[in-house]
């Protein structure tokens, strides 16, 4: 492994089989230190089999992981010291408090600062509540208090599972700037989650996986960037000649006409490029009677990963006609302006 | 030490050890208390009285209690442990200590080792109990308790006590390894049970085999009468000698101690 000494989490070549199920087929992540982490796959893609590996629940078939710079495998446990960690659902006693949780999951690992607790139950809004037996929570407040416990012994290394499940709105709001602050003190927290414009906000850094593979990394404005669309809706009759028209403004495929939506034509340009993909239409003599923009990471989700969904994810419902999962159908950006070309 | 002591706060909070305690204790008291009650009653032969009477007559009563709690406490310490491992795995808080760098090992035997200091705790109290019961249904049968400071029976006590906290301790660790192989309270608890009485049924056909497993062998560790087939149920085999059944019980303590660390140490958690 080279190169990750400025990395908070490497990982090189990870395997992962469950019998013939092959769930990580050599994932190579690459996490900046200081940094919020966005990892993003559609179900089954092996993002919880990732958790599981980075905090030793489990251990990879091949590979290797580096966690804040030093090698992490069988027998490395004290590495987790510095790491804190919230995988899948929070798991706690239900017949103790939230107090009482901390206080007995502190017994474990790297030592919890006096007064730690307390600070945690004030920042995850669980004060009034502490002395409740965690049986009589919800989802949302076991949530906090999971992030909580995550932060216990105010670790290096973050890594949240779907931290924002059953937080109401205020409360991911409060988890996102409170991630954004603990990156900014140069903490780095690796966050998977589903709320993709959650992520957009949020992450520094963006790492996409499918199948067991990363299929796209990199800071999440230049990814963004590089995979902007514009798209245009022209007349039936006129589709071949402004794709013809549009070709000059791309690389090779980087104009497709939608099947799902006749009319419609997707360009591969940045965003800020829609008045001259309007103006190469005026051209050809070609006027657009729909203009759409967008590189909002959801559509670059749905294009990296292809609908390719495990069997039982939620992908399944992906391949509906019309469906946000089809780049070329209406609604698919996040950014939307409609104009004839002048 | 902190993991220890955390382990035992988490049962002392528990319901489920406060719970086993009450039906233990309120079994034990039921039953002798009913036995001075109706002790004399018409048309028991002098015999069956005095067999009847054993239970509430000291010095006599400190075995007979001791095998009650060594006999249903058994079963319940099964249960026990399995509630105990189990729910660790079903609740995921294993999985947060592994995630917190903590040894699965290490962390599997101290949270054994509070269960076995919890039975501690409990033989302890459910003896008091059973000792009050057993005055009281000795006063219901206008039985003397003369013997209950018997310097012979109360000098030996602590053995009798430290034989059986190890059996059921024993017994204990066999409902939480199990639990701990099927990662599962439910699964463990069931498979326990059946076990327990699995044994007994065996016993039957294979006394010379049943003698040497680890329910028969808790009973007989007890070096008394009321161990071998006590009022509390359990094995009815207890034809080792008891020094003999007390080595037993600490090799199959130890062997399901190791299993569970070993199985914990190389599990995948996955739940």
């Amino acid at each position: 492994m080279t190169n990750t000494g400025d990395l908070a989490l490497a990982t090189r070549g990870l395997r992962k089989s469950y019998g013939s199920h092959v769930a990580l087929a050599g994932l190579d992540l690459s996490v900046p230190r200081g940094t919020v982490y966005g990892f993003l796959g559609p179900n089954g893609a092996g993002k919880t089999t990732t958790m599981r590996l980075l905090t030793g629940l489990i251990h990879p078939d091949a590979g290797s992981i580096e966690l804040l710079g030093l090698p992490f495998g069988r027998g490395d446990r004290h590495r987790l010291y510095d790491v804190g960690a919230l995988i899948e659902s929070p798991s706690f006693y239900p017949f103790l408090s939230a107090r009482q949780n901390l206080r007995e999951l502190a017994t474990n690992g790297a030592p919890v600062g006096a007064g730690r607790i307390e600070e945690l139950l004030e920042l995850t809004g669980l004060r009034d509540r502490a002395k409740d037996a965690v049986s009589t929570y919800s989802l949302g407040m076991k949530q906090r208090l999971g992030i909580a416990a995550a932060l216990l012994s105010d670790p290096t290394l973050l890594l949240l599972d779907e931290p924002a499940n059953g937080l109401d709105p205020a409360g991911i709001v409060a988890m996102r700037e409170t991630l954004r602050h603990l990156a900014a003190i140069g903490k780095t927290v690796f966050v998977s989650s589903h709320l993709l414009a959650e992520v957009q906000q949020m992450a520094d850094v963006v790492g996409i996986i499918a199948a067991g593979r990363l299929v796209r990394e990199g800071l999440m404005q230049e990814l963004l960037n590089a995979e902007g669309i514009v798209r245009v809706r022209v007349g039936l009759d006129e589709v071949a000649g402004a794709a013809a028209a549009l070709a000059a403004l791309t690389a090779s495929g980087g104009v497709t006409s939608s099947t799902a939506e006749p009319g419609w034509i997707s360009v591969r340009v940045r965003p800020d490029q829609s008045g001259e993909v309007n103006r190469v239409l005026a051209g050809a003599g070609i006027w657009a009677t729909a203009l759409e923009t967008g590189n909002d990471l959801e559509m670059l989700f749905l294009e990296l990963t292809g609908g390719a969904q495990a069997a039982g994810g939620e992908g399944t419902f992906f391949g509906m006609a019309g469906s946000r999962a089809d780049p070329g159908a209406p609604g698919t950006t996040g950014t939307t302006g409609t104009g004839a070309a002048a | 030490m902190s993991l220890f002591l955390s382990g035992l706060r988490k049962l002392v909070r528990r319901r489920a050890s406060w719970v086993t305690l009450a039906l233990l204790a309120g079994l034990l008291s039921l039953i002798v208390i009913a036995v001075g009650a109706t002790s004399n009653r018409p048309g028991a032969s002098a015999m069956e009285r005095a067999a009847i009477l054993s239970l509430v007559t000291f010095p006599g009563a400190y075995d007979q209690i001791l095998g009650f709690i060594l006999g249903l406490g058994g079963l319940f310490a099964v249960i026990y442990g399995a509630a105990i491992a189990g729910s660790e795995w079903t609740w995921g808080t294993l999985k947060n200590a592994v995630a917190r760098g903590q040894s699965r090992s290490r962390y599997t035997l101290l949270t054994f080792a509070s269960v076995a200091a919890a039975i501690a705790i409990g033989l302890v109290i459910t003896f008091v109990i059973g000792v009050i019961a057993a005055l009281v249904g000795a006063g219901l049968a206008g039985v003397s308790t003369s013997g209950l400071t018997d310097t012979a029976a109360m000098g030996r006590l602590p053995e009798q006590f430290a034989r059986g906290w190890l059996a059921i301790v024993e017994e204990g660790a066999l409902g939480f390894t199990i639990a701990t192989l099927a990662r599962s309270q439910l699964a463990g608890i069931g498979a326990g049970i059946g076990l327990y009485f699995g044994e007994s049924f065996a016993g039957i056909f294979l006394p010379d085999i049943v003698k040497y497993l680890p329910f028969n062998v808790a009973n007989a560790s007890l070096a008394t009468q009321a161990a071998d087939g006590g009022m509390g149920g359990g094995a009815q085999l207890a034809s080792l000698d008891a020094n003999l059944a007390l080595a037993l019980v600490v090799v199959w303590l130890i062997g399901s101690l190791l299993v569970a660390a070993v199985f914990t140490e190389r599990a995948e958690i996955t739940g």
